[in-house]
Formats: C-alpha cells, sequence, structure tokens
C-alpha cells in the first residue's frame, strides 16, 4: 500500500511527493483546458505540416500545394493586373503629354526609376551619373543626341551604332592617325587646339597649325568653335564636359583611333510604356530641355 | 532520498470548480455599478460621436483610420510618423496604473479592468435569467430538461448578443460608425471587418461568459507583478483577523465577531476566501466588504470586518488587542490603534512625480508640435553633376508634410556655398522677392526636386553645409532643414 | 515495462533508461536540424553566372565578417512584391552556393545588400563608407574611414584553399594566381583576359580612388559592388528558379 501523497504542514497544500534530502515539491495543479489547448497547439502543427511545405523530402509539398516562390507570381500578377490601366494610358500618350500631366507623370517617374535601375544604370550608372570611357551622364545639361523628350525617345528606342535598328543613331568618327589621315606631330597640334577650345589647354599652342587643321577636318563634324552637333551625334568640344576623358592622352586617343560608343536599340525590348517612363525620368533627372 | 515505492501519483491537473458568485448590495457594489456603466458607455457611444473637421476629412470624433494612415481624437489628428505621441499616452497610463495601485491596491483589476467590468455585465445577465447562487448551482446539478435548455439557451444568446455588441463597436473605431454599422447588418462589410468583429464577439463571449476568473489567475500578467506596486500602506481589501478571530457562533461569549457565515466567498467573483489572506486571486473588487458589512449590520455589530485596510493597520490593531479577550470589546481599541491612511508617501510621490513629469513633456512636445514639417533627401546619385560650363550641380528632393488643413505656400530660401543659384522642377511660381514658392497640400505631402549650383572656380571642399529655409508670407522661417553639398573636392 | 510513461520517479531512479531517454530527446533535436541538410543539394536552383569570388572579393569578404556588416544588413531579398520593388529579384540559394559562411542576416537596421552591387558608384561607396553621414545626413551607420589602410592580403592563396577545403570549386591555377588576381583587379590597367577567363565578369576598377596602393576599401568596394550581380536574370527561365 504506496503511501498516500503527503500534504505540506505550512502552507497546507499538496505535495508532488518527491523528495530530495528532505526537500519537498509543493504540486500547484494546471487547469485541465490547459493542457487540452496545449494539445490543440499541436494538433494545428500537425495539421500545418501535413499542409504545408514541411518535410525535406523531394515532393513533399504540402497539400495545399503552397510555396512562397509559387505565391510571389500570382502576387506580381495581381500588381500587374493593377497597374495595367495606367500602362495603357502611358502607352498610348507622348511624353510630353505624360511630363504635363500630373497623375501620370508621377507614375511614369517612378516606373522610369525602376525601368532605369533594371536597364540602363549598367552603363549610364545610378542616377544616370555617367561612367568613365565613354558613357555619358543624363543628368547634366550636355547632349549628344539632344534633350528634349521626342530626342530622348528617339535615342532610347533605335540606340546608337548598334547595327540591330536601322534607324540607330550615329555616323562613325575617323580614325585619323590609324587610318593615315594625318600623321602623328598633325594629331598633337589638333590635340592642343582642342584642348584650348575647351580652355582646358596649360598654355595658348603659340603658332601652331591647329585651328587650320580643326577647320579642314573637324568642323564639318564638330562645328567651327567646337559647338558639336547633334544631328551627327558629334559631342561639344568646348565645354568642361568630356565623355572619354580630358586630358591629352585621352584627347590623342580620341582623334588617332577614333571614338563610337553604342547603345542597344530598347524599343525591340521594352513596352512601349516602359519607354515612355525611362523618357520622363531621363528628361527629369537634370538636364533635359524644352521641345 | 527516501526510496519509499511509489506513491499514489499527484494530479498534476486539475478540473475547474465553477464559481457561483451570490448578489451583493452596498456601497462598493453601488460604485461599481456606477464604474461599470460609465466603461461601458464611453466604450460603445464614443464612435458615434461626430466632429466637423470639414470637407473630405472624417467626421468621426474618435476614428483610427488604417487606408489614410490617420488617428483622429476630437480636435487632434497624428500621423504614423508621431506614433511617439501614443507611446507618451501608453507610458502615462502604465504610471497612473502604478500610482493608483501604490495608494489603492487593486483598483483596476476591481472596478475598470474590461475583463471585471464585462464578466460582471455577464454575471448580471446570467443571475436575471437562471436566479442568483442557491438557483444557479440547482440548476447546473440537474438533469437536463426543457426548462435547464431554455434557460442555459436565453443565457448564452444574451451574452452572444452583448459579445456581438462588443465586436460591432470594436470595428467602429476603425471605420465610419453609421456605415460600418450599416454594412454589418446588411452583410455588406468587408471580410477584414467582419474578420475582427468576430474575433472581438469570441473572445468578449469566451473571457467573460466562460473564462472568467481563470483570465486573472491563469493569464494575466499583472496580478503577478503588480505585487511591486504595493506596499504596507496601500489599501487592499483585508480581513481584519485580529476582530474577527476566533470564529464561532454568534452567540459565543468566546468568539471573536466572525460567524463564519462564508457571506464573503459566496459573493466573490474568484471564489477565494478573503480570511486567507493576501492572496493572487483576489482582484480586491471589494464586494465581500458589502457582504460581510450586511452581516454586521443585521447581528448589529460594527461594519468593516473585511475593509479596505492597509497591512501597516491590520497589524497596529492587531498589537494593540493582543492582550484582550475576543470579541466585542476588542473594536474601539483596534481601530483607535489605526494610522489614517498617508497619501504622501517616497514612493506614491515617485510616481505621481514621473507620471507629471512624463505629462509635462508630452504637453511641451504638442504644443511645439510643428504643423509643417520638411525632410531634404539628398539624391545618392550621382553625387554631383558637372555642367558644361564647370559648374557643379547637386539635386536634392524637398518633402513637405502638411499636417494642418490650411494650404499655406512658403518660399524657398537656400543658404549655402556663394553664388549658388536655385532651381527648382516644374517652376513653381516666384514670390515678390523671386524666390520659388512651394505650394502644400492639405494633410498630404507634396514633393520638390530643387537643384542647386555651384558656379567653377570657387575651390569648394568636398561636402559644404546647405541650409534650406521656408518662409512663410510674413518672412519667418517656418522650418529650415541641413544637408550637405558636395563636390570633388579641392 | 512502460510504467515510467505513468510515473516519471521510476527514470528519476534509473540512471541507464534516463540516459537512453535523454539520447532520444536529443537526438529527435539533433535530427530536425541535420536531415535537411541531406536534401539541401535540391534547393540549389541551376542557374548560371555562379562563380567564386575573386580574390580582392574574398577579402573584401573577410572585412564585411570581421567589421560585423551581417549584424545591421541582410543579405536575403524575400519572395515578396515589396521586397522586389525596393531590392530587386528575390535571391537565391545558388547565390549563396560559394558563401563560407552565408551573410543572410537577420536584421535590417540598415538596408538589405543582396542586390547592392551597381547600384551605386564606386566613389559613392567609398566616400559612403569613409563617411555615412556627408552623403545620407539621416544615416546612423558608423564610419569605416580607416579601411583606407593597405589590404593585408599576403595568405591569399591559403584563404582560396581554406575555401576549397569546404566545398568551393577553386582551381590550382586560381589558387596559383590569387595574388597576381587580386592586384589586376584593384588595377584597371592591368591585362585582365587571364584574370577574366577564371573569373567571368568580375568587374576590375580603382574601386577606392586610389590607384598607387590597394586597400581594404578597394576590397570591400570590390565586394559590394559584386553582391547580387552574378545572375542575368533576363536570361533565368522560371523553371530554372524551381526548386526540386
Amino acid at each position: 500500500m504506496p503511501p498516500k501523497t503527503a500534504k505540506d504542514a505550512v502552507s497546507g497544500q499538496d505535495t508532488t511527493g518527491h523528495e530530495w534530502d528532505g526537500l519537498t515539491e509543493l504540486n500547484t495543479p494546471l487547469p485541465r483546458w490547459w493542457l487540452y489547448v496545449f494539445y490543440c497547439c499541436i494538433a494545428f502543427a500537425l495539421l500545418w505540416m501535413v499542409l504545408y511545405p514541411a518535410l525535406p523530402i523531394r515532393g513533399a509539398t504540402g497539400l495545399l500545394g503552397w510555396t512562397a516562390r509559387g505565391a510571389f507570381p500570382v502576387e506580381m500578377e495581381h500588381a500587374n493586373a493593377a497597374q495595367a490601366p495606367m500602362l495603357a494610358r502611358l502607352r498610348a500618350a507622348t511624353p510630353e503629354a505624360i511630363a504635363a500631366d500630373p497623375a501620370l507623370r508621377g507614375y511614369a517617374l517612378a516606373g522610369g526609376r525602376a525601368a532605369f535601375a533594371a536597364n540602363c544604370s549598367g552603363c549610364h550608372g545610378a542616377g544616370g551619373q555617367g561612367a568613365a570611357g565613354g558613357f555619358p551622364s543624363l543628368a547634366d545639361d550636355d547632349w549628344l543626341w539632344g534633350g528634349s523628350h521626342a530626342a530622348i525617345h528617339t535615342t532610347i528606342g533605335h540606340g546608337v551604332r548598334n547595327g540591330e535598328d536601322a534607324a540607330a543613331r550615329g555616323v562613325a568618327m575617323p580614325r585619323f592617325l590609324a587610318d593615315g589621315l594625318l600623321t602623328r606631330p598633325q594629331v598633337e597640334e589638333l590635340a592642343d587646339h582642342v584642348l584650348a577650345l575647351a580652355g582646358n589647354a596649360t598654355e595658348t599652342p603659340a603658332g601652331g597649325r591647329g585651328a587650320e587643321l580643326f577647320a579642314e577636318n573637324c568642323t564639318a563634324c564638330h562645328g567651327a568653335r567646337g559647338e558639336g552637333n547633334r544631328e551627327l551625334g558629334a559631342p561639344r568640344l568646348d565645354d568642361a564636359i568630356w565623355l572619354y576623358g580630358g586630358d591629352r592622352a585621352a584627347v590623342l586617343r580620341s582623334i588617332g583611333e577614333g571614338r563610337g560608343g553604342v547603345m542597344p536599340a530598347w524599343g525591340a525590348r521594352l513596352d512601349p510604356a516602359v519607354i515612355n517612363m525611362l523618357t520622363v525620368y531621363v528628361h527629369a533627372l537634370g538636364g533635359g530641355e524644352a521641345e | 532520498m527516501s526510496l519509499v515505492q511509489p506513491i499514489a501519483p499527484p494530479a498534476l491537473y486539475a478540473d475547474r470548480l465553477k464559481v457561483y458568485p451570490k448578489a451583493v448590495t452596498g456601497r462598493v457594489r453601488q460604485l461599481k455599478w456606477a464604474v461599470l456603466m460609465l466603461c461601458l458607455g464611453l466604450y460603445y457611444l464614443i464612435p458615434w460621436l461626430r466632429w466637423d473637421r470639414g470637407a473630405g476629412v472624417p467626421d468621426q470624433a474618435v476614428l483610427v483610420d488604417m487606408r489614410n494612415a490617420r488617428l483622429f481624437f476630437f480636435w487632434i489628428e497624428i500621423w504614423p510618423q508621431e506614433v511617439y505621441y501614443l507611446t507618451g499616452l501608453l507610458i502615462m497610463g502604465a504610471l497612473a496604473l502604478f500610482f493608483a495601485s501604490a495608494l489603492f491596491g487593486r483598483v483596476w483589476c476591481g472596478f475598470a479592468c474590461p475583463q471585471t467590468v464585462w464578466t460582471d455585465l455577464f454575471l448580471w445577465v446570467e443571475r436575471r435569467i437562471q436566479g442568483d447562487r442557491n438557483e444557479r448551482m440547482r440548476l447546473d446539478a440537474a438533469p437536463w430538461s426543457g426548462r435547464k435548455l431554455r434557460r442555459k439557451a436565453l443565457t448564452h444568446a444574451a451574452w452572444l448578443l452583448i459579445a456581438a455588441a462588443t465586436g460591432g463597436a470594436w470595428v467602429m473605431y476603425f471605420n465610419d460608425a453609421p456605415t460600418v454599422a450599416r454594412e454589418l447588418l446588411t452583410g455588406q462589410a468587408g471580410a477584414g471587418v467582419y474578420g475582427f468583429f468576430a474575433l472581438f464577439t469570441g473572445t468578449t463571449y469566451l473571457l467573460a461568459g466562460i473564462a472568467r476568473e481563470q483570465v486573472c489567475t491563469y493569464m494575466c500578467p499583472w496580478p503577478r507583478f503588480q505585487a511591486a506596486m504595493l506596499d504596507e500602506e496601500s489599501l487592499v481589501v483585508a480581513y481584519r483577523t485580529w476582530r474577527g478571530e476566533p470564529r464561532g457562533k454568534a452567540k459565543s461569549s468566546v468568539a471573536g465577531d466572525c460567524v463564519d457565515c462564508l457571506a464573503c466567498v459566496h459573493v466573490c467573483p474568484t471564489g477565494v476566501d478573503i480570511r486567507d489572506g493576501q492572496q493572487m486571486e483576489c482582484i480586491g473588487c471589494g464586494l465581500c466588504v458589502d457582504a460581510c458589512d450586511d452581516i454586521m449590520r443585521r447581528l448589529g455589530r460594527p461594519q468593516g470586518l473585511v475593509a479596505f485596510e492597509s497591512i501597516n493597520n491590520l497589524g497596529a490593531s492587531a498589537a494593540a488587542v493582543v492582550t484582550m479577550r475576543a470579541g466585542a470589546s476588542r473594536v474601539p481599541a483596534g481601530m483607535a490603534a489605526r494610522t489614517p491612511l498617508r497619501l504622501m508617501r517616497p514612493r506614491s510621490l515617485l510616481y505621481a512625480g514621473a507620471l507629471c513629469a512624463v505629462a509635462l513633456v508630452m504637453a511641451g512636445a504638442w504644443t511645439m508640435r510643428a504643423t509643417v514639417t520638411l525632410a531634404a533627401l539628398r539624391d545618392r546619385a550621382p553625387l554631383f553633376v558637372r555642367l558644361s560650363d564647370g559648374a557643379l550641380r547637386n539635386a536634392y528632393t524637398l518633402k513637405l508634410a502638411n499636417r494642418g488643413h490650411g494650404t499655406p505656400s512658403l518660399a524657398l530660401a537656400v543658404d549655402g556655398p556663394a553664388g549658388l543659384r536655385v532651381t527648382v522642377a516644374d517652376a513653381p511660381p516666384p514670390d515678390a522677392a523671386g524666390r520659388p514658392l512651394l505650394a502644400t497640400r492639405p494633410d498630404g505631402i507634396t514633393q520638390w526636386r530643387v537643384f542647386v549650383t555651384v558656379p567653377a572656380g570657387l575651390g569648394l571642399a568636398a561636402s559644404s553645409p546647405v541650409t534650406f529655409r521656408l518662409l512663410d508670407a510674413a518672412g519667418h522661417v517656418a522650418v529650415h532643414e541641413t544637408s550637405v553639398f558636395l563636390g570633388p573636392g579641392a | 515495462m512502460f510504467r515510467f510513461l505513468r510515473d516519471h520517479g521510476i527514470i528519476e531512479r534509473n540512471v541507464l533508461l534516463m540516459g537512453v531517454l535523454t539520447l532520444i530527446t536529443i537526438s529527435i533535436g539533433g535530427l530536425v536540424q541535420i536531415i535537411p541538410l541531406f536534401a539541401m543539394e535540391t534547393t540549389i536552383e541551376r542557374v548560371g553566372g555562379i562563380r567564386p569570388y575573386t580574390p580582392l572579393e574574398l577579402m573584401g569578404r573577410e572585412i564585411y565578417v570581421r567589421e560585423g556588416c551581417y549584424l545591421c544588413h541582410s543579405q536575403m531579398i524575400r519572395p515578396f512584391r515589396d521586397e522586389l520593388e525596393r531590392y530587386g529579384h528575390y535571391s537565391l540559394a545558388a547565390e549563396s552556393l560559394y558563401d563560407h559562411p552565408f551573410q543572410w542576416g537577420s536584421k535590417r537596421t540598415g538596408p538589405d545588400l543582396a542586390r547592392v552591387g551597381g547600384r551605386y558608384s564606386d566613389d559613392w561607396h567609398a566616400a559612403h563608407l569613409r563617411s555615412p553621414r556627408a552623403l545620407v545626413p539621416e544615416s546612423v551607420m558608423p564610419p569605416y574611414s580607416f579601411l583606407d589602410r593597405p589590404l593585408d592580403a599576403h595568405d591569399i592563396a591559403q584563404r582560396l584553399v581554406a575555401q576549397r577545403r569546404v566545398g568551393v570549386p577553386y582551381t590550382d591555377e586560381m589558387v596559383g594566381n590569387a595574388v597576381a588576381d587580386l592586384a589586376t583587379q584593384a588595377g584597371p590597367d592591368a591585362d585582365a583576359v587571364a584574370f577574366q577567363q577564371r573569373y567571368a565578369r568580375a568587374r576590375q576598377g580603382v574601386f577606392d580612388g586610389n590607384p598607387r596602393v590597394v586597400t581594404e576599401m578597394d576590397a570591400l568596394v570590390a565586394y559590394l559592388q559584386m553582391l547580387g550581380t552574378l545572375v542575368d536574370f533576363r536570361d533565368v527561365t522560371p523553371e530554372q528558379l524551381r526548386q526540386q
């Protein structure tokens, strides 16, 4: 006959019957429903394991077939469906019209920013800051092909010297030294003149033939004073902005070997609405010009 | 270690002993009714109060507008960024709770806690339908019959009705009350509204109808640590042992005043015996005070055998009567040994001081709250742009948050490197001094892209401070924000 | 035999029984952690472009770990639309293939960095690491201007070998050229054909603006500029993203 569970003399409470070196343990019973709640939690966990992917076994994706990556495209489809009416309006409007409509403009700036980060920032840098070596900044006030909405739209759509779009912009710059059009000393004189045009030369070339050579070889594209020609994408030579660097070595290389940056034609790759949004975004970066 | 062989395994889980609180009348009960009606009245009616804020703004006096991220409280409207006001209120609430507990014990638990208020209401309903304690116990013990079924069903239906009203009122704090009430009743409300309605209906029914005192005993953390706020001078519901013991028959000449009638136990909503002394389960509602006073009155003895009393006084009285015979003669001496409740104690002063300090900070923050705020976000890329004339340009996005309902236009002035030029995208109209006027949107944010250009050849440091100031019509600086102008450095 | 199920006193009095039951309990916890490792192969997507870190990037990664960047920056974009809008395509298991240990993190005091590569310029990163508040006034990031000290990478070959021991496929050629590759990536002018063959599409440049010496800044910026750029998502089909 096992002894009854002892009561604690001080508190009058039941003990668990355990005794360690004279110490006993009071028993404070848990409410039974609390135990049932615990069982319910276990049942919930088991149900969860059956319904959702919980086991690291191939094909054990749960009865509901739910996965985070499976739910993601659905979420995106909902978002795309919600955006569809706005995109339709953006497709139908011209970039100028979009920029003039506050609602469309706000949407285009946000959409343009995202599309720019995904497609353009690789070369033109985040925020259109440009990169050394012929990737022009889109945030300054100097444009190779024009900074109006229409000009930007054309450049994005058809690209530059890409050989994939018949309407792509650009002509090739001659390779004056490599193709033997000028001699090495001539190129050096020409380079000194070009640097002087931009006010970048440390001393004016005294009595050189630079001006003469420039008039003969360069003015057709770059203009008489190096003011550039946007029809041909010939950059301005009389400002502080250099696409390929403004030191003498870089200018020598530009004249001697020619330059010709390439940009893909995005018209074939992106939705017209996205091109319109990109146009509005690039125009708003800081260098946008009136039509 | 004892090697005595197996003992009968003790029960580690206990079935609930249902509590059948008996109805009681008296001063404490009346106070409890008053607090109950005040609390419930406020809860159910506040969503219906209107407050005219003009067109396009909700006219509900108290509203948490989740969709538009605004909190309306009469003349106050706060934005999510200002949630620290809510934090301050919660801190004040906690300090007030500490303060009240230090002085008066568990008044919150016994009188104002929603668990107590709704349980009291549900008990009242139960009593109206099933009768008082003895009747309810008989009904529960009786086999199921038509009559029992009807009464039980009626009780639960009434509970569900109250619970539904509670859940309904809850969603009204988050939606326009008349609209959401109509939608709820006609089945047109959204899934979210019905979800929260069901949640609060269900929890009210469960917690106030079924779980009751178990919420306080097993679920609520407050009873576990509120003892830290109390001291020997706090008022607690207490049985004056020095007067009641030893318990005995009313006519006994050697017994104390307690006649062991169990009235205090029968009215207790948590089913404890207050004569066992302070215990965690006691919520301090004081209904046993009323019950015992009633008995004492009938016996012709002084009231207050169970009373709101401090531990210090209990000790003082006991010490004063320790040599006296049990019985009525102890009462005058014991009562005379008591000291009046001391409100000014370090503890209460500390809580009151902290409460005042937080309230002062809150009031100060509220009076100095700017209705227009400005944030200047520098473009991260490009860091700066070199223009064709060699000038440097930085671009900023200014965000103007207007928390008021006016539409002031503010003139933009920029301090920074000498010779700077400011242009704002979208060419806002200039004021008389030629500064661009930035429009604000009532209760909203306007965004402006600002270009700051500094001419070439100034030898700027890589980073120079730039301050944007917004001037009101009188030319005073309404708000300003400092950022930096970056360049390539010297 | 199973009386102990009803009376735990029996367990407490029997050391052997208690030991066996303890072992069973602990092994359940262990199995929950160990079994998924056997199925790990099935979670790695078969996308192209994943390559081991270049020596410079690896050093940058070591600095990233050393400075505890993971305490404030996660590298784990979850498959939600809001994460996509802010950070880009959700992170793939394949992108952590050569991470020992991975830098997923669990706290975003700062933004997620899983796809920070190419998002800002090298100059921005260098200036921002030197003095975060000079560029972002509201930032709470501490300054790391001390990273402008020379990079100590004398043991880079051994580091590659150590990575190889835990499964990163560094070839003998890579290990042999580790020192040279590190210098090549940090200097834009060196001939880089062989380097580019070893580490496809690795970005070269003077990351910290100082071409004279390879600094810790070079390494860290090189690492940051690589993050999330290895997989070209334009070429990835939904089938490739499916975990087996």
